[in-house]
């Protein structure tokens, strides 16, 4: 008994490590392909994201949008449906909060809380359409959740690049108005952009922590996503789950725009949410989190990590910053499959009946 | 709006029509055998930006394509060592082999060729382009076949193959059969696996194809991302289609057209605007096709 | 000898399913094998036709020691297996299901279907045994479906042919048909093996008899050394008692179904104008071959299904085409028929998976936030009440065995104490204890004055506890009988679609 416990922490513990290591050694040799000291970048890379004050706030701060929109994903896609559209989810609530900021007569604290709010509730109607066109049409959640991504994006940038767009200056880029200042998050100082947004951002996932492990939202939104048959049986409505489960995931992800507008850059930037692929390290932070939104926090500080350290490297070394996101995207592959290894070497060990499929019931459309 | 104009419009919804076409296909071969593809877009992209890095050293646009074909079956192969041997689910390497070949491509593309954004010019050389001259004699009919690339027509002859090595081979019969029963196939000694390995990394061939048309049927260029969704509106496609490489032809051209509005339209409508008309159109078709689909059954059990 | 496995032994895990077996088999005769679920037959026959290997023995084909691999290796020797669960391709045509893996071609790469339709044809004639060999799969009968697997099976070429249960999902008179194509079939020079558990049938058609117990070779005898009684007893090792059933005061009706319709998307209805009812005191049974609406019905009983027309009143609600929680609010708990289908989320918790529909009561959950530490106390009491081996309330539910499975199923849903109970199937496949142990709660329950809708494929389980039978039929109910008026005869006559006479 305590012998299988300690087991699973160290398999738990083991595993992602492994993952981790696997992932920075394909790093290390796409590097020296490219004629890079694979030691000295990675020595480069993790200094300037975890071990100098400056880039620890840098990382602090791009973490806390990956984790949001992280934990948006996982709230779906633990429940067994896949929302990929997390990114035009935050373009949205971004920029209707960054309207709402710039036009309407609002201040300070109270300002900003209904500038997010506006944002979140805007995030959540964007969820809301595939959702629904999932529900009514059977149109799969999976394209229209990714083709809105695109769509989204072009139409927001309209925006800026047209009737928001800020003239002072040169009027080259392609910018709204800055936002006033008492609307901002508050920073701590003026040599980085650590501001209070980001323990807001914490909090939010330790809270969603609480909702996926203790409450009837989250015991019925992960029972769905293990056996959909199971809990509609139970009485649990899985077109429900789904509608709560988007909704929810649409309103962190505007939470998370609105984090990085108030917090770190003030006004709607042209593609900011796509080109920055908050929503995509987030997507793979939860899924090497295993949905679990506390690991989900750590993953999204290693990731945001991974980035700033990326750009510091292009920077410094030369090595093109992607680097990162190869690190990230085979981590989240390595880890895949050891669970599934642990799932055979466990199943292996036991009486294991081969049912012939019914295929009455089973077989695909 | 004149006759001519019209035929270069159709001429462009050609030219947009064959990388979707190309992967739609790939699509419906993993859904005939239960496998879920969600890696068409990473293929492609692969695919395109390989065929450019030969083209850049080789000049040779067959060379290219070969090249192409290739990194768009390698990367299928991955995809199905993890997603059919390891038992992965699919969209979880689906999305993490999409973001990787992203990455990588980006990666390599600064490593490469020094740049960021696009890769353009060099003396690259685009696909051989077909000219039907017996056509001469309508100018429209001309200018609606001008300058295609044998690729271009390639997809419909595959389309048609397709059609044929699925229901009148042998081996086609045994592909389907393991997307309707695998373990059925298995005791019978069909490896349902290898099955699904192999229409995978044929999918990942046909991605390739499509990725190569779509980096040099035209202007032979690179850009990063720039296959940008085209792999799920070829899924869209498959899906309308329902998984029959004939009705693959209709839906692709489908999306071809609205891919070639958002440019043709550009002077009418702000670019914005007329580039998310793709996606729009597939959020639109993949929901009225549901909605065509619920009446059908509809009207089927009123019949009774 | 045709056939020899000689100590053949397999384990999985801690669980001997074989052990030092030896069988034989010898040319041109019917071997029946015979043995209580979970006693192993279907193991070593999963050995012989190559779907499994074996920890150590050894098989002999012709004297010559052979290694299966997989199911080709098997078929390449002459082996050939009828399976329980049918392997074929529904949207596919017989024909093309007959020749699947063997397809006669033209020009190297293409099926030659019309080849394929007239050897398939030579075939039935050469067997008398005849099918359309254009006809889909998913339009055939199951016992015609079985016999598009016999044929396919000697399609093959083979000459052992293994029957696994081939007569649990047949009516009473499609056995008959099957008991006639094996001695055809013994007739024409092939060797068969037939797994099985219904004495009668091995008492018809075989030639020798091997019985099996908890993965023992128990004996082989010759037909005619034995009798059933004496097989019975060799198969459960003890003689079986059967339970009394006490008599009780019937009350109110607790369920009332009136004229309960389903349509389906042919011409048929899949339920059609169906009316029961139970009391309270009571278990009615639902007889009858699986396939025939049953499923349908408990899924309109219980909310998850909408009907056409017709009325569910359960404890005086009515609650027809309500929703799944409305018909639990209003007394209605279920054991459903499949426990990995809807049961169980397998890779949930057994505190997750005890706590379905008992999680929003009031002691375990307060303004939507779960209370651990009752749902816990809960979860275990009610695990020991009714015995099901676990280490702890965090195993996932796919590391219990099926039949600890099931009883956390029938703990969760008597726990609920509602009036009324729908039991289906509730004790397929799992071993005589576990059954003899959900038998007894079930009467508990009914003795304790609720009702019970038992549903159930198999008869003698119908026969063991219901104080009334419906028989289904083709999404009606065909026939009606009190315990007393009830005999197999008469139920298995109805289930097969026929009538009775008077």
């Amino acid at each position: 008994m305590d012998e299988l416990k300690k087991k699973r922490l160290f398999d738990s513990a083991a595993s992602p490590l492994i993952a981790i290591l696997a992932a920075l050694a394909v790093g290390a040799i796409v590097m020296l392909l490219t004629g890079t000291n694979p030691l000295y970048a990675y020595k480069e890379m993790f200094t300037k994201s975890f071990f100098k004050p400056y880039y620890l706030a840098e990382t602090l701060v791009r973490s806390a949008p990956i984790m949001l929109s992280g934990v948006a994903a996982a709230t779906v896609w633990r429940a067994g449906y896949i929302n990929l559209g997390m990114q035009g989810q935050m373009c949205v609530g971004g920029l209707v909060a960054a309207v709402m900021a710039i036009y309407l007569p609002v201040h300070s604290l109270w300002g900003t809380a209904l500038c997010i709010l506006g944002g979140m509730a805007a995030a959540t109607l964007i969820a809301l359409i595939p959702t629904y066109l999932d529900y009514k049409f059977n149109a799969s959640l999976i394209i229209t959740t990714l083709m809105l991504n695109y769509a989204i994006n072009h139409i927001t940038n309209y925006f800026v690049a047209y009737p928001m767009r800020d003239t002072a200056g040169d009027g080259m880029a392609q910018q709204s108005v800055q936002i006033e200042q008492s609307l901002r998050f508050f920073r701590f100082s003026n040599k980085n952009a650590m501001n209070t947004s980001v323990f807001i951002a914490i909090l939010v996932v330790i809270l969603m922590y609480f909702v996926f492990t203790k409450t009837k939202f989250g015991y019925e939104s992960k029972i769905t996503g293990l056996n959909k048959n199971f809990a509609n049986y139970g009485g649990i409505k899985s077109m429900k789950t789904m509608f709560q489960t988007m909704a929810l995931s649409g309103a962190l992800s505007g939470f998370a725009a609105c984090i990085e507008i108030f917090g770190v850059r003030y006004r709607y930037v042209n593609s900011m949410f796509s080109s920055t692929g908050y929503a995509w390290t987030g997507l793979m932070a939860m899924l090497i989190a295993g949905y679990n939104p506390l690991l989900t926090l750590v993953y999204s500080i290693f990731l945001a990590g991974l980035n700033i350290g990326g750009t510091a490297l292009q920077r410094t070394v030369g090595v093109p910053m992607q680097i990162a996101d190869i690190i990230q995207c085979c981590i989240t592959l390595f880890i895949s499959v050891n669970f599934l290894y642990e799932f055979n070497k466990k199943r292996s060990g036991k009486c294991r009946k081969k049912v012939g499929k019914r295929w009455e019931t089973g077989g695909v459309a | 709006m004149n006759n001519l104009y019209l035929a270069a419009v159709i001429n462009t919804t050609f030219r947009y029509t064959t990388p979707v076409l190309f992967a739609a296909l790939g699509s419906l071969a993993c859904t005939k055998c239960a496998v879920f593809n969600v890696a068409l877009e990473g293929q492609m992209l692969a695919a395109s930006f390989v065929a450019i890095v030969a083209n850049y050293y080789t000049h040779n646009a067959f060379i290219s394509l070969l090249a192409g074909v290739a990194a768009g079956a390698f990367v299928a192969w991955i995809v199905a060592v993890f997603q059919i041997k390891w038992k992965v689910r699919d969209m979880v390497v689906g999305t993490a082999m999409n973001l990787l070949v992203q990455s990588v491509t980006a990666f390599l593309m600064q490593a490469i060729f020094g740049s960021r954004g696009t890769v353009q010019g060099f003396g690259m050389v685009p696909l051989t382009k077909i000219n039907l001259s017996f056509l001469k004699f309508s100018p429209f009919l001309y200018r609606m076949f001008e300058d295609l690339s044998t690729i271009d027509y390639l997809g419909y002859i595959v389309a048609v193959l397709i059609f044929i090595y699925f229901y009148k081979t042998v081996s086609g019969f045994h592909l389907l059969s393991v997307g309707i029963n695998a373990d059925a196939a298995d005791s019978l000694g069909i490896k349902s696996q290898r099955i699904q390995i192999w229409a995978m990394v044929f999918s990942g061939i046909l991605c390739g194809f499509g990725g190569v048309v779509h980096a040099m049927g035209n202007v032979t260029v690179f850009a990063e991302n720039m296959t940008s969704g085209r792999g799920f509106i070829a899924m869209g496609a498959a899906s309308m289609a329902q998984s029959h490489p004939l009705g693959a032809i209709a839906s692709s051209l489908f999306f071809g057209t609205a891919l070639s509005l958002s440019k043709t339209l550009q002077g009418y409508i702000n670019s914005y605007f007329t580039e998310a008309i793709p996606y729009l159109c597939t959020v639109l078709a993949i929901t009225i096709y549901g909605v065509v689909i619920s009446t059908q059954r509809r009207k089927a059990t009123i019949k009774m | 000898m045709l056939v020899e496995m000689k100590q053949i032994t397999k384990t999985y895990g801690p669980l001997v399913a074989n052990n030092k077996l030896d069988l034989s088999l010898n040319k041109g005769e019917i071997l029946a094998v015979v043995g209580e679920n979970g006693a192993g037959k279907s193991t070593l026959m999963k050995i012989l036709y190559g779907l499994e290997t074996c920890d150590s023995g050894e098989i002999l084909i012709d004297g010559k020691p052979v290694r299966f691999r997989s199911p080709h290796d098997a078929i390449a020797n002459g082996i050939g297996m009828v399976q329980q669960h049918f392997m074929l391709f529904p949207t596919f045509t017989a024909a093309e299901n007959i020749v699947y893996g063997h397809e006669p071609k033209k020009e190297l790469i293409f099926f030659d279907r019309k080849d394929a339709a007239s050897q398939v044809q030579a075939l039935c004639k050469q067997y008398g045994m005849y099918i359309q060999p254009d006809i889909k799969v998913a339009d055939c009968p199951v016992g015609l479906q079985q016999r598009i697997e016999i044929l396919k099976v000697l399609y093959q070429g083979v000459n052992i042919i293994i029957f696994d249960e081939p007569s649990a999902v047949l009516t009473p008179q499609e056995v008959s048909e099957l008991l006639k194509t094996l001695k055809e079939l013994k007739n024409a020079g092939k060797s068969i093996i037939l797994i099985t558990h219904k004495l009668s049938e091995v008492m018809e058609v075989a030639d020798r008899i091997m019985v099996m117990r908890l993965g023992q070779l128990i004996k082989t005898m010759k037909k005619e050394d034995t009798n059933i009684e004496e097989l019975s007893f060799l198969m459960v090792g003890h003689k079986l008692e059967t339970r009394e059933i006490q008599k009780i005061e019937q009350g109110d009706a607790v369920l009332q179904v009136e004229h309960l319709t389903l349509s389906g998307t042919g011409t048929k209805n899949i339920l059609d104008d169906i009316s029961i009812h139970v009391r309270h005191g009571e278990i009615v049974g639902i007889a009858g071959v699986s396939g025939n609406g049953q499923s349908e019905l408990i899924q309109c009983l219980t909310g998850i299904k909408k009907f056409d027309s017709g009325k569910v009143i359960i404890n005086n609600t009515d609650v027809s085409n309500r929703s799944v929680q409305e018909n639990r609010d209003s007394g209605c708990a279920c054991v459903p028929e499949d426990r990995y289908f809807w049961g169980t989320a397998s890779d949930a918790t057994l505190l997750e998976n005890s706590i379905m529909a008992h999680y929003h009561k009031k002691h375990m959950m307060r303004y939507g936030v779960l209370n651990r530490k009752n749902i816990k106390k809960f979860t275990n009491d009610m695990l020991a009440e009714f015995d099901v081996r676990y280490t702890s309330d965090k195993q996932a539910g796919k590391e219990l065995s099926g039949g600890n499975v099931q009883k956390l199923i029938v703990a969760r849903e008597i726990s609920q104490h509602s009036p009324f109970l729908v039991a289906a199937e509730p004790t397929r496949g799992i071993d005589i204890g576990a059954i003899d142990f959900i038998h007894g709660k079930l009467l508990d329950k009914r003795n304790s004055g609720d009702g019970i809708l038992l549903v159930s494929s198999e008869l003698s389980e119908i026969f063991a506890l219901s104080d009334r039978i419906y028989v289904m039929y083709e999404g009606r109910i065909a026939g009606e009988f009190s315990r007393a008026e009830a005999t197999r005869d008469k139920v298995g006559l109805i289930m097969m679609g026929g009538k009775l006479n008077g």
